[in-house]
């Protein structure tokens, strides 16, 4: 069953997500929590992620900075990454389409629009 | 109309489309929202604000101003349980409002302006603090903030779940 890590400085965010993912139907068997891209590097590579979704500005360490530094680790290089992030506009998504991440997801963002994105990476119910 | 203005205003119509978006799709609670104004007032007072900051050909900040009660009623609906209590979940749910209306505002002005960056939301909120501004006056609040700034804000109004709150901008273009 897959895990997620959810990579965002807003316990609030990491807690509307989960709870939307699990609501969705969206199969997963366990969250993985992480407050910048620092902490969210180090839980990527100590735990079996199967998918990572992970907001842009955060301290220590931004979203972008960490899809870059997972990619060119050689270690779980190729988890799919989605994008979930204030930040919005074709450059944005480009730059972090061109850094490594596979899916971008702008907030607010409906359920069903979280759902539909992560559908590509989860089996549902 | 001055360039400033116009950006100004433009910005306002922005900052209510984000809000709407927002209270659409994340918060689900009803708002209604009134014109926005500059508030020549130095003074304003509230009890908890938001803030993020931008930079680039405009630099400014947008700031979540409102009272704890609404606060605590918009935090309890994110996270669908109900907080009696001011913590560091209400705090974060404050942070998170202002940093998505911020966010899409901000991707607009991108588009017009070019490349602008965004800060991490600041939250403030208690009671009987006291803050000084740019201009350095010394400011006492009894059981409310008190925010003075050198600029007026241009405030737009909203109102939900029958609580007040209001979305502020200072805008300042860049090298100027």
């Amino acid at each position: 069953m897959p895990k997620v890590l959810i990579i965002d400085d807003s316990a609030v965010m990491r807690k509307i997500i989960q709870r939307n993912i699990q609501q969705s139907g969206l199969l997963v068997d366990e969250f993985v929590e992480a407050g910048d891209g620092r902490e969210g590097l180090e839980k990527a590579t100590a735990n079996n992620i199967d998918l990572i979704l992970c907001d842009w500005n955060m301290p220590n360490m931004t979203g972008i900075d960490f899809v870059k530094a997972l990619r060119g680790s050689g270690q779980k290089s190729n988890i799919p990454i989605v994008m979930v992030t204030t930040e919005g506009g074709e450059a944005k998504i480009e730059e972090a389409k061109n850094s490594g991440a596979n899916g971008y997801l702008t907030k607010p963002f409906t359920p069903d629009q979280l759902k539909s994105k992560l559908g590509n990476f989860l089996l549902v119910k | 109309m001055s360039a400033i203005e116009g950006v100004i205003e433009s910005i306002a119509s922005d900052i209510t489309d984000a809000t709407k978006t927002l209270f659409e799709t994340m918060i689900m609670l009803d708002l209604k929202y009134d014109e926005s104004s500059l508030v020549d007032e130095t003074q304003i007072k509230t009890d908890v604000i938001g803030m993020v900051s931008f930079t680039g050909k405009y630099h400014g900040v947008i700031g979540l101003f409102c009272s704890k009660k609404f606060a605590l009623k918009v935090a309890s609906t994110m996270l669908m349980t109900e907080l009696n209590e001011f913590t560091n979940d209400v705090k974060d749910a404050v942070g998170e409002i202002s940093n998505m209306i911020a966010g899409n505002v901000k991707t607009k002005l991108t588009a017009q302006y070019g490349d602008m960056n965004l800060s991490i939301p600041i939250v403030i909120a208690g009671e009987g603090l006291s803050i000084t501004a740019v201009n350095n006056h010394p400011v006492v609040a009894d059981t409310t903030l008190s925010c003075f700034s050198k600029d007026p804000w241009l405030m737009t109004p909203f109102i939900s779940v029958g609580e007040k709150f209001n979305v502020g901008l200072l805008l300042k273009e860049s090298g100027k």
